[in-house]
């Protein structure tokens, strides 16, 4: 029942009813509070536990991976820095290994340039000779031809071969003795 | 006949009054505002988990998250146990949320203006003591609670009684420990409504005192309230876990540790150990 006229205050009497202390009113803030806690407890709270227990995990897990790829930049960072440094050493020993054999080999083609030019050279000289001798007998033909020519021409007379060979050699040999003596 | 203008004169009286009955049993003009008070607090913390589960976060939601999470810390840290943590956070956390929305509720013009039939509509729950000693009363049976669970009935009891022959220093700490779970309860009921209730007369004097220079005198005095409100509800909250803490057995008593907490942290015993070393 509903009554809308009862403006009185509590009815204890004591401290209590001065204080406005009711033992009604007390069960009945109390259920009403263990209602709205069950309420509170049952529909809202487990929710919002569960959200900032998994936020946290969620950040947790994040620190970690963000560490673990921290480690893994700095492992990779570090292999990075060894295998520059290794590649480096390497480098180095193979440009002092070719620049040993670069210099073996000009010193090696130097000595094979200066021996095939050396040969040139000798062949060169050989070929001379062979040529100055050559040109010597043919020379030495045309000019017993020549003095034969000429012979004939002072002598008018015909020199047979054997005569004339004679006379041919006899012309030539005498400028050769006094070269000789 | 509702009446929406403020009284000449200030009304105070300790007592909440009975707005209207229903089957005999008064409804006082604090229930009244303390149900609407709760029903915010319900509304407020549902939309929350609305907006949470939805991914929909803004301003309000984030500060009540906010709020959550570091209570939800608070009462880990005090207590030292993450079962019992996880077990007493809705007491504790619904003190905080319902004592502040109230108090603030408790503060607005229209609480002590409004009339039906002569007595006033609405009234600060936390200015009602029934409201408060109820919930103190709650605080101090769930430490009890707590206390049996953890150390069994006599073990419990024996933090009250001891043979006075064998043991007389024990005894005598014993039957002041008796009497501070009353004073606790005493105290914790009336600290909030002495300050709430207080903060009401205030603003009634001040708006009394100064008739129009209130609206410049009266919004310092209900920031100063809006702050007391809050402060008295977490002081209450602080207090109810700090009463749960007291009656569990200590590292030494139950013989082990505190397990780690992998969310929250290292526990209170094992950081105090850790600074030790």
């Amino acid at each position: 029942m509903y009554t809308f006229f009862a403006a009185e205050t509590t009815e204890s009497t004591g401290l209590f009813g001065a204080l406005g202390i009711d033992w009604r009113l007390l069960v009945i803030q109390a259920i009403a509070f263990l209602v709205l806690v069950a309420i509170l407890g049952k529909f809202v709270y487990p929710f919002l536990v569960k959200s900032i227990d998994e936020r946290r995990e969620t950040i947790e897990k994040g620190l970690a991976e963000a560490k673990a790829s921290q480690e893994a930049s700095e492992k990779a960072e570090a292999n990075i820095q060894k295998l520059l440094a290794d590649a480096r050493s390497e480098a180095d020993d193979i440009i002092k290994r070719s620049h040993s054999e670069a210099t073996a080999q000009v010193a090696e083609a130097e000595e094979k340039a200066r021996s095939r030019a050396e040969q040139i050279v000798k062949d060169a000289h050989a070929q001379l000779e062979a040529d100055v001798a050559k040109a010597r007998v043919a020379l030495k033909k045309d000019t017993a031809a020549l003095v034969a020519l000429a012979t004939e021409r002072v002598l008018h007379e015909k020199v047979d071969a054997a005569k004339d060979a004679q006379l041919i050699d006899r012309a030539l040999d005498a400028p050769f003795k006094k070269e000789r003596v | 006949m509702l009446n929406l203008f403020a009284a000449e004169t200030p009304h105070i009286s300790i007592a909440p009054e009975a707005v209207f009955h229903i089957f005999g049993l008064p409804v006082t003009n604090s229930q009244i505002t303390g149900l609407i008070g709760s029903l915010i607090v319900i509304a407020l913390l549902l939309f929350a988990v609305r907006s949470t589960r939805d991914g929909s976060k803004n301003r309000l939601v984030g500060f009540v998250m906010w709020m959550f999470e570091i209570l939800y810390d608070t009462i880990y840290s005090v207590v030292g146990d993450r079962a019992v943590a996880r077990k007493v956070l809705p007491l504790a956390i619904t003190i905080v949320f319902f004592f502040t929305i109230n108090n603030w509720i408790g503060i607005l013009p229209v609480v002590g203006a409004v009339t039906w039939h002569g007595t006033e509509l609405f009234r600060g729950a936390a200015a009602d003591l029934n409201t408060t000693l109820a919930i103190a009363v709650i605080s101090i049976f769930t430490a009890q609670a707590w206390a049996i669970k953890r150390r069994g009935l006599f073990g419990n009891l024996h933090r009250y009684l001891a043979n006075p022959f064998k043991d007389p220093l024990h005894a005598f700490e014993g039957f002041l420990e008796l009497i501070a779970e009353f004073s606790r309860t005493a105290a914790l009921a009336l600290r909030v409504f002495g300050n709430v209730f207080g903060g009401e007369v205030l603003l009634a004097v001040i708006a009394f005192l100064t008739s129009y220079a209130a609206v410049v005198a009266l919004p310092v005095f209900y920031v100063l309230e809006l702050f007391v409100g809050a402060v008295q509800a977490y002081v209450f909250f602080m207090l109810t876990i700090a009463f749960i803490s007291l009656g569990l057995p200590g590292d030494s008593e139950h013989g082990g540790s505190v397990p780690d907490d992998p969310v929250v942290g290292p526990s209170p015993a094992q950081s105090a150990n850790t600074a030790k070393s």
